[in-house]
């Protein structure tokens, strides 16, 4: 696996926008609505005065025209405080390629370029942006900021996450106490993009549900990009012969012919995925398929197409 | 093409409307009024089989605009069946607008 990042594969990500679905805090003016309406940036509206009100904010050009005492209300714009939140566990660097592109990718490879690729639309738009990486626990998290030097950092980051052909020890996944971990962490409100392949060691999906909802209760927007690869791990598609198969979190090996359970297989894994949809639709997360054989451009560009049309 | 409605001819044309009605209220001095007229044009045209659309200068028209507690310009209240079912204050953009009038709809 190359160890740096293909510079030309995410520079298309400069000419884009991502703009927050709800209101975000930031700290500088930006493209993203604030919750505060405020004296500040974009005229919105005009507001009769108030007897006892401060004056500071009367319109007296027009008072001086028309006699009338109006007070200029407006809309405070801010900047986007973006966290990347990467699942590195063992089972991300599936399938298992001796040398994993871009064009064909890991999970893992998959989850970087387009973390990537956020990182650098967002620096176009001078958003602030930091990334998360957990496993069986909060592995590093880093400030946003929305610096070169910060971004930079962020892509050095990333590039240690492919360095590994596979974490050095089998990493188990903890999502539910990751996610809520996070949650604790993030003050104010924030777009949370989550790249991870929902499979951990809980029996439990329920748990994981509560800790993307309390995500969502602290008022941050969340888009989930859900990491796989349809072929090998939806369909199962393989040769018809044995295989052994190895959980790469447990160590724990299987030996059968998957096309004896495939049908079955096929089904368990299309009712989870529907599941997971249907929940993120509830909470009113952003639930995004993400096939590695798609390629992170094939699955990014037409979220982000599809999103710009809604405004 | 938005209808300009007047204090004389709102009932007739707002309050008795078969179809979901909006009224976007303004004035020449306002500002924003002005991003937003247009916009309520273009609705106009584009829902004039479905939906009525009106503007009323509360300058002129001061009785309809107390009637409805109007004190942000630009105010614009939606209509169903002559009651008052959703309201916007200030400037925002066209999507905003049509997703409720759509609602109505």
């Amino acid at each position: 696996m190359d160890n740096q990042i293909q510079h030309t594969k995410i520079e298309v990500f400069n000419s884009l926008e991502l703009i927050a679905r709800q209101a975000v805090e930031g700290f500088v003016t930006g493209l993203h609505k604030s919750p505060f309406h405020g004296f500040s940036v974009e005229f919105a509206e005009h507001r009769q005065y108030n007897a006892g009100e401060s004056t500071r904010f009367v319109d007296w050009k027009l008072y001086g025209k028309t006699d009338k005492l109006y007070v200029k209300r407006f809309e405070e714009e801010t900047n986007l405080r973006c966290h990347i939140v990467i699942d590195r566990s063992s089972s991300m660097y599936f399938p298992v390629l001796n040398h994993p592109t871009p064009e064909h990718p890991n999970k893992i490879l998959f989850s970087v370029y387009a973390a990537a690729a956020l990182a650098t639309l967002m620096k176009k738009q001078r958003d602030a942006v930091g990334l998360t990486c957990f496993s069986d626990q909060l592995e590093l998290h880093t400030q946003v900021r929305s610096s070169m030097v910060h971004y930079q950092y962020l892509l050095t980051e990333l590039e240690k996450l492919m360095k590994f052909e596979r974490p050095e020890t089998d990493a188990a996944t903890d999502i539910a106490g990751s996610l809520h971990h996070l949650a604790e962490m993030i003050h104010q409100r924030s777009l949370v993009v989550i790249f991870s392949d929902m499979m951990d060691n809980s029996e439990n999906q329920d748990l994981n549900f509560s800790a993307l909802q309390h995500l969502k209760h602290a008022k941050h927007e969340v888009i989930l990009f859900h990491v796989k690869d349809k072929n090998l791990e939806e369909n199962l598609d393989y040769e018809n012969r044995p295989y052994r198969f190895v959980d790469m979190e447990s160590g724990e090996v299987v030996k059968l012919n998957p096309v004896e359970i495939r049908e079955n297989f096929q089904k368990s894994a299309f009712n989870a995925r529907t599941e997971l949809e249907q929940r993120c639709g509830r909470y009113g997360i952003d639930y995004v398929e993400a096939d590695v054989n798609q390629g992170f451009e094939g699955v990014l560009l037409p979220y982000f197409f599809k999103r710009q049309k809604l405004y | 093409m938005a209808l300009q409605l007047t204090d004389a001819t709102f009932e007739e044309l707002v309050i008795k409307s078969e179809k979901p009605v909006i009224v976007d209220f303004w004035a020449v001095w306002c500002g924003p009024c002005r991003i937003v007229g247009p916009v309520v044009e273009e609705i106009g045209e584009e829902f004039s089989d479905t939906a009525v659309v009106g503007k009323l200068d509360v300058d002129h028209n001061p009785e309809v605009a107390r009637k409805y507690g109007i004190r942000n310009i630009p105010t614009i209240l939606f209509f169903k069946n002559g009651e008052v079912v959703d309201k916007q204050v200030g400037a925002v953009p066209k999507q905003v607008l049509v997703s409720k009038l759509e609602a109505l709809l």
